[in-house]
């Protein structure tokens, strides 16, 4: 009986392990760390340029300082959305107190963080940031999150500055809801507004409307929130250009110090998947949807916000923390149902199906399963492509000396050289360690001295916005200089 | 120079009426023809047409006046395969309903186009009465190529015939392809057995056929024979002709060993096989023998006959055709054409041996650039059993590491490509096909350019005078085709040459049109013209002085050697603006404007732009995106990866196979079913 539900589950875990192919690559390496080897191995695994003593104490090994915890309750299912969520249907709004649906699931999620191994069982720092996405996090009752709050505490502790954040709707949160979360310990708020437009809204299956959007920024106000961000999303079917300037400017208008700013994705499996196709009517064309892109750059740059990272905004020091540790490659915890974590080099996620979540947390508690042990076969060129990747959605860019220290300068000489004819169109730009741009001259001089490129080089960055929009493409090239 | 002095396929053009035979010509058409050689080999008849597959079979009981060699020639689909399976079947040599149709079509190109590509032979035995007493007869068919790019091959097998069955399609009539192969067998003075095939046919009209046979070929109706080799209809009365009215071989039994070798493949066993005919003399299991064309030597380790396999006889004598394996270790020693004989002996060489002439040249790259050793071992296996390809290795800075190959024409070089993929499993990329220009240069050199990227870059180096090869084309076409017709041909830049009519419904023109010209889809053009009723044929013809230039293809500036070409300098602005078109079609949006430009030398002619792309980019990575992006992401890399880069321009590979078809669908012997309007397999040539 026991066996029979076991079994699906270490089959996911050992495909999800097996998915390094460059798993042998790694396993040579380490290999060559013992005398009893001979040294034709360690040559051999060098010749890969990753070697083994710069991964001595990688950020990722570190203990995880972040947890994201998902909340996947929403009245209903926006139109855009392939999130693993709970639909609770129309007649639930803010008194879904006693809805038992919501109660078992923080139940199972406590039990999830209870039976999850610390890495570091003595001296596991206390927690940084919390996230509280969903779904719509703002729907659950505050007494729930407050046990949610509580087991983090007394499981890994909780820094008293922590950055506790929360996706909340419009409509879905009034003052003393919010009053009694920010007692609790939530200090930021992400309010999802996607759009000031009613047919927008309506053409989303948004549950609230643009007048629940007004009040929920003036809940936010008079609560006295000032860590709280504005979400958008762009290139919406019939979206103008009118409607986008509008939005932008509401935006702006209610004062948040964070905007995101989602560029629509349409998703196989939506009701838009369904209906749509990118770049056709009534989706924006890619060359509109690109200039809302840029206006939003422009407008949000004008009123001093920061476009820290392809989609979003903030200004000075207002930064998401939280977000901020997946773009620089630090490990976190995640709990709930469909979450990913990043635990000593591994992603793993959890089931998206609230019954598989069920036996994944039973097998949990019966030690079947340790997401976080999976040492020896973290892959190097896996590591780089996700710093690659990460880091150059950021302002802050990829820092080079870091990356060389890390992989290697071959492969960092040979990123830089491929992305030379991009630095001269506009779309990547070389800084040095004060972060001054390296212009197109001192760059050809470089180019030509990999001793000099490696040594002047700080941080290379995809400019905005014609990188970021283009992000994409530049990344992929990335890969293939790592992995060809 | 040799190019120049290339010679010309003698055509019989008699002032103002084409066809017309030779008048001191007479066929030998029905003469009983009296064996010469007599020699008294054992004798010990057999009465049954079937042989046993183990039993012994005894050469020498086959002198040459018991010996006829034959060939079958015929327009693509006159049924020629089918004929020749209907003999082998009557012949015993193969059980009927046993082994696959076109038997003698072993190459899977072969049977999925319905041509024939190597020559082969086939051993029959027949029992017939004759004069009132039975005699057994030993009956070599030879199977030939048909296209045009074989024309070689073809008159080499052809020489080891004294006779050849001229299949015509009994609704069709006489076509282009017709027309070519009865010269071929006029010219090597073979007696020629016309068979109007598949009166089966509700729409057969043999009258007409045979009229067509008589004006064009001045071919005695009486001596046509009807069959249907689809209902069996006729042909008991095709081996008893092939009897009759073909002469034995003319061979000295008692002179020095001269043989013919046919052709040549390769076995993975046995190490080169060749197919030969001996033409005077004899060869035996352990001889030494030598070839003129290379020199070198070899020992018979087996001989025998196809029958239709490889079958051991121990010897060949005078006459008889069959197969030598020697050690011979490539194809490439293996000449089509050449003389073999009897080491320490001397002897006079078979007349019509000529090395392989190059007409098409292009190149080839993997299309994956990491698989050149997969490719390189491709096409030495493959150039094992077709040694008539030409190869060298060259280089693009598009598409890698490759090799230059020269084929004899077209057909030749698209079923390489066919057989690289299909037998090898390569994949490949080739540029546009070009012919061999000649150019005369100030410096006072004179070269064949095979390549466009060969072509002189030296500005101080003016070119002094250009020559091109040109083709004799026969086109036979329903008359209210002509003006159309005619306006094409003139637009390729033909020369009329012939214009006549066969019958009341059919014409006939013969045009001298360059070679270039056809390799670029002069035949699909030819074919929607006249609603496919068109049938055509070429043969080489001699060099011509032409002004051509080099045509250059350019990405952001940037010269892409494997797409340039070079055109007559009055279609080089029409083939520039297609070549631009296609490209913008075929290259995607990259992060910047990508400038397509067509030019000689300094001098743009046509120019596209493709603007840059808009955005690519994920709107969000969370934590919980990571592994996803990742993998849409790696997905993008390996697109990249299939891409050829010029510059910082990504060349997508369709990009090159849509330029190069535009140069082929060259299939000029091709004709649809008269009558029916039925669309062949474009590709089917015989």
């Amino acid at each position: 009986m026991l066996k029979s539900t076991v079994a699906p589950m270490l089959l996911t875990l050992h495909t999800k392990t097996k998915s390094n192919n460059f798993l042998t690559l790694k396993a040579a390496t380490f290999c060559s760390t013992f005398p009893q080897n001979p040294p034709t191995v360690r040559r051999n695994a060098s010749t890969n340029t990753l070697t083994i003593e710069t991964l001595e104490t990688p950020s990722y090994k570190l203990p995880p300082a972040s947890a994201y915890v998902h909340l996947p309750f929403c009245r209903k299912r926006c139109h855009y959305c392939d999130f693993p969520i709970v639909a609770l249907g129309s007649t639930s709004t803010e008194t879904a107190d006693d809805d038992p649906r919501i109660s078992n699931y923080i139940h199972l999620l406590i039990r999830e963080i209870e039976a999850t191994q610390k890495t570091q069982i003595d001296q596991h720092p206390p927690l940084e940031t919390v996230f509280f996405g969903g779904g719509t996090p703002s729907l659950v009752p505050p007494k729930l999150v407050a046990k949610v709050l509580e087991t983090l505490r007394s499981k890994f502790g909780l820094s008293l500055d922590a950055e506790i954040s929360m996706e909340m709707d419009p409509g879905t949160f009034d003052d003393k809801k919010l009053r009694d979360l920010i007692g609790l310990g939530v200090n930021r708020v992400s309010l999802g507004v996607q759009a000031f437009q009613e047919e927008l809204l309506k053409v989303c299956g948004r549950a609230h409307g643009v007048q629940e959007v007004h009040e929920a920024i003036e809940i936010i106000g008079s609560c006295g929130v000032r860590n709280w961000s504005l979400d958008l999303i762009s290139s919406l079917p019939n979206q103008t250009q009118e409607m986008w300037e509008e939005t932008l400017r509401l935006t702006i208008e209610a004062q948040p110090n964070h905007v995101s700013v989602y560029d629509l994705q349409v998703e196989k499996d939506t009701k838009f998947g369904s209906l749509y196709t990118p770049g056709e009517f009534p989706l924006p064309s890619d060359t509109q949807s690109a200039k809302f892109y840029r206006m939003a750059s422009r407008k949000l740059g004008e009123a001093n916000y920061n476009h820290y990272e392809v989609s979003s905004y903030s200004k000075s020091g207002f930064e998401c923390k939280h977000n901020y540790t997946y773009w620089i490659n630090k490990p976190f915890y995640a709990f709930g149902l469909g979450s990913a974590s990043y635990i000593n080099g591994t992603r793993y996620s959890r089931p998206k199906k609230l019954k598989d979540y069920t036996n994944y947390v039973k097998n949990l508690e019966d030690g079947l399963i340790d997401c976080s042990q999976v040492d020896d076969e973290v892959n190097e060129g896996e590591m780089a492509m996700d710093i690659v990747m990460l880091s150059l959605r950021t302002s802050k860019g990829l820092e080079f000396k870091s990356f060389i220290e890390d992989f290697g300068s071959e492969i960092a000489v040979e990123l830089c050289k491929v992305y030379e004819p991009y630095m001269k169109s506009g779309h990547v730009l070389f800084l040095d360690d004060q972060r001054r741009e390296i212009t197109e001259d001192e760059f050809s001089t470089l180019v030509l001295d990999d001793e000099k490129l490696e040594n002047e080089i700080g941080f290379i960055r995809l400019s905005d916005p014609d990188g970021f929009l283009l992000s994409n493409e530049l990344i992929s090239l990335a890969f293939g200089v790592i992995d060809p | 120079m040799p190019y120049l002095s290339k010679a010309s396929k003698a055509i019989h053009v008699v002032a103002n009426r084409t066809y017309r035979i030779r008048p001191n010509h007479h066929y030998r058409l029905g003469l009983p023809y009296s064996g010469s050689n007599e020699r008294g080999f054992c004798s010990n008849p057999r009465n049954s047409n079937r042989k046993d597959e183990n039993s012994v079979i005894d050469l020498s009981q086959y002198p040459t006046d018991k010996i006829r060699n034959f060939s079958i020639i015929a327009h693509v689909d006159h049924g020629k395969s089918t004929l020749a399976d209907r003999l082998l079947e009557l012949t015993g040599t193969i059980k009927r309903g046993h082994g696959m149709p076109q038997y003698l079509d072993k190459l899977q190109v072969e049977r999925e186009r319905g041509i024939t590509v190597k020559a082969q032979t086939a051993t029959m035995f027949y029992n017939y009465n004759l004069k009132d007493s039975n005699t057994n007869y030993l009956l070599n068919l030879i199977d030939t190529p048909g296209h045009v790019d074989f024309s070689y091959e073809v008159s080499r097998s052809l020489a080891a015939c004294q006779g050849a069955l001229l299949v015509v399609d009994a609704a069709q009539g006489v076509q282009a392809q017709t027309v070519a192969n009865f010269y071929l067998a006029f010219e090597s003075n073979l007696a020629i057995i016309p068979v109007i095939n598949k009166i089966d046919q509700p729409t057969a009209d043999p009258d007409r056929v045979k009229e067509q046979l008589k004006s064009m070929f001045d071919l005695d109706p009486s001596d046509v024979l009807l069959t249907s080799a689809k209902t069996g209809q006729g042909l008991e009365h095709i081996l008893p002709a092939v009897i009759e009215r073909i002469p034995s071989p003319p061979g000295k039994s008692d002179s020095n060993l001269r043989m013919f070798l046919l052709d040549s493949y390769h076995d993975e066993y046995k190490g080169v096989i060749c197919h030969v005919a001996i033409v005077d003399g004899s060869l035996r299991k352990g001889d030494k023998f030598s070839s003129v064309a290379t020199g070198q030597s070899y020992e018979v380790m087996d001989v025998g006959i196809m029958h239709p396999e490889l079958r051991s006889t121990g010897f060949l004598l005078t006459g008889q055709v069959g197969y030598v394996v020697s050690g011979m270790r490539s194809t490439k020693e293996a000449r089509v054409g050449d003389t073999l004989f009897h080491s320490r002996t001397t002897v006079e060489p078979l007349p019509g041996f000529k090395p392989a002439k190059h007409m098409v040249f292009s190149g080839l790259y993997p299309a994956d650039g990491s698989d050149f050793e997969a490719l390189s071992n491709a096409i030495e296996k493959l150039t094992c059993n077709d040694a008539s390809v030409s190869v060298a290795r060259e280089s693009s800075t598009a598409l890698g590491l490759g090799f230059r190959c020269g084929f004899l024409g077209l057909l030749h070089m698209d079923v390489f490509h066919q057989r690289l993929e299909q037998e090898h499993g390569t994949h490949i990329i080739s540029t546009v096909p070009t012919v061999p220009y000649i150019f005369e240069y100030s410096d006072g050199s004179k070269v064949e350019v095979q390549n466009p990227g060969a072509f002189t870059a030296d500005p101080k180096i003016r070119i002094l005078a250009s020559w091109e090869p040109t083709v004799l084309a026969t086109i036979i076409i329903p008359s209210e085709y002509v003006g159309a017709v005619i306006n094409l041909c003139s637009e390729r830049r033909g020369e009329q040459l012939e214009y006549s009519f066969i019958d009341s419904q059919r014409a006939f023109m013969k045009y001298r049109i360059p070679l270039r010209e056809i390799v670029v889809d002069f035949y699909n053009e030819l074919k929607s013209i006249t609603s496919g009723y068109a049938s055509f044929d070429y043969e080489d013809s001699e060099y011509v002085a032409s002004d051509v230039v080099k045509l250059d293809i350019l990405l952001n500036g940037q010269p892409v050697d494997a797409m340039a070409t070079i055109v007559h300098k009055l279609k080089a602005q029409r083939v520039g603006r297609e070549l631009v078109d296609k490209l913008k079609k075929y290259i995607d949006r990259q992060m910047f404007e990508i400038t397509i430009q067509a030019a000689i030398g300094s001098k743009v002619i046509a120019r596209e732009t493709i603007s840059a792309m808009r955005k690519n980019v994920l709107a969000k990575c969370y934590g919980g995106d990571v592994t996803r992006k990742k993998k849409l992401l790696e997905k993008q890399k390996e697109g990249k990866k299939r891409m050829k880069r010029v510059g910082s321009v990504d060349i997508p590979q369709e990009a090159f196979h849509a330029i190069l078809k535009g140069f082929l669908n060259l299939d000029p012997r091709y004709s649809t079913r008269a009558g029916h309007g039925l669309t062949l397999n474009q590709s089917g040539i015989g």
